[in-house]
C-alpha cells in the first residue's frame, strides 16, 4: 500500500467512472469544452455530496478597486470556500472539477461505437504540391535536383566515343609516303574519331628519321596493336570526363493528387422570441457533439454560424447559442443566407452539411414555396432539421413536418424531433445515420 | 556516499540554517501576546511535500484512491502554477509542520511564522478542542490506516469492497453534528443501554417486590426503542454517520435483502466518522485561521523585519500571490476583516477616551476634536519606533514598554538589536511600535469616525474618570486593545459567528464586497447587493454546515417499513438533486433497505421566466415539496403536499438577495 497504490488505483477507478458519453451528452456540462478539444467530467472526482444547487446558490465577490452595482453582469462566479477543503493552501485554488479530454477524433470514435455509426468521410479537395516520388525529368531545375549519375555515364560515353589511340594513328604517320591527309583519309575509313588538325600537329612534331618505319600501311597494322578506348582507361586512369551541358537533367517529383477530408458545416439557428431557454439549450445539446464528431471525422472543418429570426445573419459561435431576438420567424432567409455564404465552399471541393434547429415554426408558406426548393438547390452531404419542442407541439409548427414529408426515404435529408435531453442522443443518431455511404 | 546520505545531509543543512529563525519566530510569537503549541519542523523534499498535501497533511493515512487524486493533482498544480512556499501544520500538540527544501529562505521564515500563528489558534481556539484538547492526530490516523489495511489484507474481506465502503461513507462525511463534542459510537447500542437500564435499576436498591410490579423485565424490554413499530429518532438526527452507524445495515446481493454490517463495515464507518470530527474544526475555522496566520505572518515578517532586506522582495512577492489571486478569497477576507476588527477596536477605544474630555459629547465631537491632531498624537514614541544599536540610550529600563533585561543584554551586545529591535521591548512596548490606526494603509480610518458611531459608544458609556483635555485622553489610550480582542475573538469563534458579528457595512463598502445571483432572465450572475445584511447571507450560506444545506435523519422506520427518510432542512436554497440522488444510492448501501430524501424543489416555467423577462423583472418560482426515493434499483421522484415538507422549510431566513425591482 502507499503512495504508488493509490495512484494505481486512482487511475483505474477514473477509467472506468468517466462519464458515459451518451450521458455526457444529455445532461453534461459541455460549457468546458473546446471546439479542438472535448471535456468529459470524471464522476469520481468529487464523490457526491448533498450540495446546494449551484445555480441557485449565488455567492459573494470582491470588486477590485471598486464595487459592482446592482445589475451589473459579474461574469462566472469565482472560487468559494469550502470547493476545495483540504485544510488549505495559501493560494490554492478553488475545486475545479477534473475532466478526462479527449481530441474530436477520440470522441467521433467512440460515438461510433456507442451509437454503431460508421460514417467514413469522402476526401474532395484536391491539395495540389504533394509530392510523390521523384521520377520524372527535366533539363533545368535546382541544383539539388541534378541527376548526376545520369550525367556521369553520359559524359564517360561520350568520353569513350571521342577517344582514340594516339600512338595509333603516330604510326600510321610513319608509313612511307604517308602525309596528314592519306592518314585522316584512313582514320576515317576505321571510324577512328581523330580531326585533322590533331594529325598535323602530330605531323609537325614527327622526327624526319622516322617517317619511312613502315613500307604499307598494312604492314604497320600488322606489326603495331591497336589498343581499344577501355584498355587506355584502364592504363591511364580516367582523367576528365567531359561533362557537357546538354547531358544535365533534373529529377523532378511526380504530382501524386491528394485529396483532403474537408467539411463545411453550416449551423442554422431559429433565435424567434418563441425559442425559449430549454429549446436554446437543446439545441446547444445537439449542435455541439455534431459538430464535434464531423470535427473529429474530416481532417479539416470550418463551421458557419447562422441566427435568423425573419431575418437571418452570420455570427461567431460564442454568440450563436446564447442569442435571443424578438421578431418572427422566416427559416428561408437563413437558407439564402447559407446558399451565399456556401459559395465560398464549392461542392466539388468541400463536404457540406446544413443542420438547422427550431421550434418548426415558420411564417405560413415559407417552407413549402421557399425552403424545400433552396434546401434542393443547395447541394449538401446532409441537410437535418432538428425541431425542438419541450413543451408538445403548437398548431403552426409544422415545418419539420413538412419537410420530412418532402423528402421521405431520402439519403440526404434528415428530420429530427427533439422535447428534452433524453431525445438528444437519438436525434443525433438519426442525423448521422441518415447520410449514405455508399456511392 | 549513497544519494540518500547526500539528501539526509542536505536535509540537515537547511535544519541547521532554519535553527535560528525557528527559535527568534517563536519568541517573537509569544512576545506579541500568541501562545501556540510547541511546534516540531520537518524538512521535506518537493516529492514528499507534493505527497503529504495529498494525504491531507499527515503521513500515514488509509489507503483509498483520493489520495493518488490529490497528489496527481497537486503534481499538475505546481508543475504547470510554480506554486511554491507550502506550509503544512498539523493540529496535533506538539503541531508538526513541514518545510520544503527546496524553498528560499524567505519563503521559510515566512512559512515560520504562518505556523507559529496557527499553532496558537490549535491552542487556543475552543472549537479545536471540541475533538480533544491534547491531539495526538498523527497516531489516531496511522491506527486508522493500519486497520483498514488490515481489512484489505483479509482474505475473506475484499479489498474493492472495502474501497467502495469507504467511497459510500465519504459521501456523507459532512453530515456530522460538528457544533457538538465527538464521542465514540458504543458497539451494540440497544443491547447495551438496556443493559444500562438494568444495572440502574440494581443501584437504587429497590425491593424484590417493586421490581417485580413495577419494573419487571416486560418494562424493560418496552424500554427498547421500538424500531418495528413507531418512528425514531425522537429528534432529528444530525450525525446521520452515527445514526447509520447504530442502525444502518448493508444489502447482500444474493440474498436480496439487508443484512447486519460486517465487523469491518461498522469499524470503518466508524473511524471515517472520527476522522471527519477530527478535520470539522478545521473546516469550520478557515477563514479566522487563515486570516489569522496571514496577519501576525505579515506583522512578523513585513513589519517586524524578520525577513532580511534582501529577502523582503522576495517575500513581499509571495505574499502578494497568495493575497491576491483574484475574486473572492477566503483567506484575504480573513486577514481584512481582522485588520478591520483591530481598527475598530481601537478606534472605539479612542472614542471612549475622548468622549470622557470635559465638554465633548458625541453631538459635539467633531466641531471640539481634531481627528488629525489626534492622529499625529498618537505616533508611536519614536524611540520605540525606530531602534538600533546606537538608539539603545533612548530606552529607559523603567518603562513598562521595555523589556529591562533584553535592554541589559542588548547593552552588552548580548543581543543583536539591529537584527532583532523587537527583544528589548515588551508587549505593551510592541503594542505601541504597531499601533493599527496611524499605519499609512489605514490612514482615514480614525477620522471615518461618524456621529452615529459616537452616540452607539456614548450610550454604553458609564461617567467615571474625566479628562481635562485631549492630551491627558489620549495618554490614557490603551494601544492594546485591538491585540487583546483579536485574541479573545480567536478563542470563542468560529468563521459563522466571525462573519455574522463583525462584518460590517463600513468593511463591506470598504474592501468592495457584492452578492451575485444567478438571474434566470438574462441567464448570467449579476451583481445583487452591496449591503452588509445581504454580503453577510451568502456569506453564512457558504461557512455555515461547512457550506452544505442541512440533511438530517428524520424517520428511521419511514412507513412503518424500516426505510430510511432523511430531511433536507430548506433555508432557501434547494440541493443539487442529480448529486443527491447520487447519495441516496450510496446511503441505500449503507442502510440496506429503501431510502428517502425529502426536500424542497423551486420550480421555473419557460412561460413564466419569458413573462418575467418582458417584464423586466425575475421570475418568482414557485416552491414544491419533493420525496426522492431509492429502493435499490430505481431513483423516483414524487411531489409532496405542501403539508408534509412546511415543517422544513425555513420562515425567517431569506438568501435570496435580488433586489425586488429587478432590472427595473
Amino acid at each position: 500500500m502507499g503512495l504508488r497504490d493509490d495512484l494505481e488505483r486512482y487511475r483505474d477507478v477514473g477509467e472506468q467512472r468517466r462519464q458515459d458519453l451518451s450521458e455526457f451528452i444529455q445532461y453534461g456540462d459541455l460549457g468546458q469544452s473546446l471546439p479542438g478539444e472535448v471535456k468529459i467530467p470524471i464522476k469520481i472526482v468529487d464523490l457526491p455530496a448533498f450540495e446546494y444547487d449551484q445555480l441557485d446558490k449565488g455567492g459573494v465577490g470582491q470588486g477590485d478597486g471598486g464595487t459592482p452595482q446592482p445589475g451589473d453582469p459579474v461574469g462566472q462566479p469565482q472560487p468559494q470556500p469550502g470547493d476545495g477543503d483540504e485544510e488549505g493552501d495559501p493560494g490554492e485554488e478553488g475545486g475545479e472539477h477534473e475532466y478526462y479530454e479527449m481530441d474530436p477524433e477520440e470522441f467521433a470514435q467512440e460515438l461510433d461505437e456507442e451509437l454503431g455509426l460508421d460514417l467514413d468521410p469522402k476526401g474532395k479537395k484536391v491539395i495540389e504540391e504533394t509530392e510523390g516520388d521523384y521520377t520524372d525529368i527535366t533539363r533545368t531545375g535546382p541544383a539539388s535536383t541534378l541527376d548526376f549519375e545520369r550525367l556521369f555515364k553520359q559524359g564517360l560515353k561520350r568520353k569513350l566515343a571521342m577517344e582514340f589511340d594516339e600512338n595509333y594513328i603516330e604510326e600510321a604517320l610513319r608509313v612511307e609516303d604517308w602525309g596528314p591527309d592519306e592518314v585522316y583519309a584512313w582514320a576515317r575509313q576505321q571510324n577512328i574519331p581523330v580531326s585533322h588538325a590533331w594529325i598535323v600537329d602530330a605531323d609537325s612534331n614527327l622526327p624526319d628519321d622516322e617517317r619511312d618505319r613502315w613500307t604499307s600501311i598494312d604492314e604497320m597494322t600488322e606489326h603495331v596493336e591497336r589498343e581499344s578506348p577501355v584498355e587506355r582507361i584502364r592504363r591511364k586512369g580516367l582523367k576528365q570526363v567531359p561533362f557537357r551541358r546538354e547531358d544535365e537533367r533534373y529529377r523532378y517529383p511526380e504530382i501524386v493528387e491528394e485529396k483532403e477530408k474537408n467539411v463545411v458545416v453550416v449551423n442554422i439557428r431559429d433565435v424567434s422570441g418563441s425559442m425559449r431557454e430549454k429549446k436554446r439549450e437543446l439545441v446547444e445539446r445537439t449542435f455541439t457533439p455534431l459538430d464535434w464528431y464531423l470535427t473529429g471525422k474530416y481532417d479539416n472543418a470550418e463551421f458557419v454560424y447562422i441566427a435568423h429570426d425573419a431575418d437571418a445573419w452570420s455570427v461567431e459561435r460564442d454568440e450563436f447559442f446564447g442569442i435571443r431576438s424578438g421578431g418572427g420567424t422566416r427559416i428561408s432567409s437563413a437558407y439564402e443566407l447559407a446558399a451565399e455564404l456556401l459559395e465560398e465552399y464549392p461542392w466539388d471541393e468541400w463536404n457540406r452539411y446544413v443542420f438547422a434547429a427550431g421550434d418548426s415554426e415558420n411564417s405560413s408558406n415559407d417552407t413549402e414555396e421557399r425552403v424545400i426548393p433552396l434546401m434542393e438547390r443547395i447541394p449538401a452531404n446532409l441537410h437535418a432539421y432538428v425541431e425542438t419542442q419541450p413543451s408538445g407541439n403548437a398548431i403552426n409548427a409544422t415545418h419539420a413536418e413538412e419537410v420530412e414529408r418532402h423528402f421521405e426515404g431520402s439519403d440526404d435529408v434528415a428530420v429530427a424531433y427533439v422535447t428534452g435531453p433524453e431525445d438528444v442522443v437519438d436525434a443525433i443518431y438519426t442525423i448521422l445515420s441518415t447520410e449514405s455511404n455508399d456511392e | 556516499m549513497s544519494d540518500s546520505d547526500t539528501e539526509r545531509r542536505q536535509k540537515q543543512r537547511i535544519a541547521g540554517e532554519l535553527e535560528e529563525p525557528v527559535r527568534e519566530a517563536n519568541h517573537l510569537a509569544r512576545k506579541l501576546g500568541l501562545d501556540p503549541f510547541p511546534v516540531k519542523y520537518w524538512i521535506i523534499d518537493y516529492d514528499e511535500m507534493n505527497e503529504l498535501i495529498a494525504y491531507g497533511g499527515f503521513q500515514e493515512r488509509y489507503p483509498h484512491w483520493r489520495w493518488g487524486m490529490a497528489y496527481d493533482r497537486q503534481q499538475k498544480q505546481t508543475q504547470f502554477l510554480g506554486g511554491k512556499a507550502f506550509e503544512i501544520v498539523n493540529n496535533d500538540n506538539p503541531s508538526h509542520a513541514f518545510l520544503q527544501e527546496s524553498n528560499a529562505l524567505a519563503d521559510q521564515k515566512a512559512v515560520i511564522t504562518h505556523v507559529e500563528a496557527h499553532a496558537d489558534f490549535f491552542k487556543n481556539n475552543q472549537w479545536f478542542g471540541l475533538f480533544a484538547d491534547d491531539p495526538n492526530a498523527a497516531a489516531m490516523l496511522s491506527n486508522h490506516a493500519d486497520a483498514i489495511e488490515a481489512f484489505m489484507d483479509d482474505p475473506e474481506v475484499d479489498r474493492e469492497a472495502v474501497e467502495r465502503w469507504i467511497d459510500h461513507v465519504l459521501c456523507l462525511e459532512d453530515c456530522i453534528d460538528q457544533h457538538s463534542p465527538f464521542s465514540t459510537v458504543e458497539g451494540e447500542g440497544v443491547e447495551r443501554d438496556l443493559a444500562d437500564i438494568a444495572d440502574q435499576l440494581d443501584s437504587l436498591g429497590l425491593s424484590d417486590e417493586v421490581r417485580r410490579q413495577v419494573f419487571d423485565e416486560e418494562w424493560v424490554e418496552s424500554q427498547r426503542p421500538e424500531e418495528e413499530a413507531g418512528s425514531f429518532p425522537e429528534e432529528p438526527e444530525l450525525d446521520v454517520l452515527a445514526f447509520l452507524r447504530r442502525h444502518g445495515m448493508a444489502y447482500d446481493e444474493d440474498a436480496e435483502r439487508a443484512v447486519e454490517f460486517e465487523d469491518w463495515q461498522r469499524e470503518t464507518l466508524e473511524l471515517l466518522r472520527r476522522e471527519s470530527y477530527y478535520f470539522a474544526p478545521q473546516k469550520m475555522t478557515k477563514v479566522m485561521n487563515e486570516g489569522w496566520a496571514a496577519y501576525w505572518e505579515s506583522m512578523m515578517m513585513g513589519e517586524e523585519g524578520f525577513a532580511a532586506a534582501d529577502e523582503f522582495l522576495h517575500y513581499a512577492d509571495h505574499q502578494a500571490r497568495v493575497l491576491n489571486s483574484p475574486g473572492f478569497n477566503p483567506y484575504k477576507l480573513g486577514k481584512e476583516l481582522w485588520e478591520y476588527i483591530e481598527n475598530a477596536t481601537n478606534r472605539r477605544e479612542v472614542a471612549e477616551r475622548l468622549l470622557r474630555v470635559e465638554g465633548v459629547t458625541w453631538r459635539n465631537f467633531h466641531e471640539r476634536i481634531d481627528l488629525d491632531e489626534v492622529q499625529t498624537a498618537l505616533e508611536p514614541d519614536p524611540a520605540l519606533d525606530r531602534i538600533a544599536a546606537d538608539r539603545l540610550d533612548l530606552l529607559d529600563a523603567d518603562d513598562p514598554r521595555v523589556d529591562a533585561e533584553e535592554l541589559a543584554r542588548a547593552r552588552a551586545d548580548d543581543v543583536d538589536v539591529n537584527r532583532y529591535p523587537w527583544k528589548v521591548l515588551t508587549y505593551e512596548g510592541l503594542c505601541e511600535r504597531h499601533y493599527s490606526l496611524v499605519k499609512p494603509q489605514h490612514r482615514g480610518f480614525l477620522k471615518r469616525l461618524s456621529q452615529s458611531d459616537l452616540e452607539r459608544i456614548a450610550r454604553y458609556m458609564f461617567d467615571d474618570a474625566r479628562y481635562a483635555d485631549v492630551e491627558e485622553a489620549l495618554a490614557d489610550v490603551d494601544r492594546c486593545a485591538g491585540w487583546d480582542r483579536m485574541r479573545e475573538i480567536r478563542e470563542s469563534h468560529n468563521d459563522v459567528t466571525f462573519l455574522d458579528e463583525f462584518l460590517s457595512q463600513e468593511f463591506v463598502d470598504q474592501n468592495h464586497y457584492f452578492t451575485y445571483e444567478f438571474t434566470h432572465s438574462t441567464r448570467d450572475y449579476r451583481a445583487t447587493s452591496t449591503d452588509v445584511e445581504d454580503v453577510k447571507k451568502k456569506l453564512m450560506l457558504q461557512f455555515t454546515n461547512f457550506g452544505k444545506p442541512t440533511v438530517v435523519v428524520e424517520d428511521g422506520n419511514y412507513n412503518n417499513r424500516n426505510e430510511l427518510l432523511l430531511s433536507h432542512q430548506y433555508n432557501g436554497v434547494i440541493v443539487d438533486a442529480r448529486q443527491a440522488k447520487q447519495v441516496l444510492k450510496r446511503v441505500f448501501e449503507l442502510w440496506g433497505r429503501p431510502v428517502n430524501l425529502k426536500t424542497i424543489s423551486k420550480q421555473l416555467d419557460d412561460h413564466d421566466v419569458e413573462v418575467a423577462r418582458r417584464r423586466d423583472r425575475e421570475p418568482v418560482p414557485e416552491e414544491v415539496g419533493l420525496l426522492i426515493r431509492y429502493d435499490g434499483e430505481r431513483i423516483t421522484t414524487e411531489e409532496l403536499p405542501w403539508e408534509a415538507v412546511e415543517h422544513l422549510a425555513a420562515t425567517d431566513v431569506d438568501y435570496d438577495t435580488k433586489p425586488d425591482e429587478w432590472l427595473a
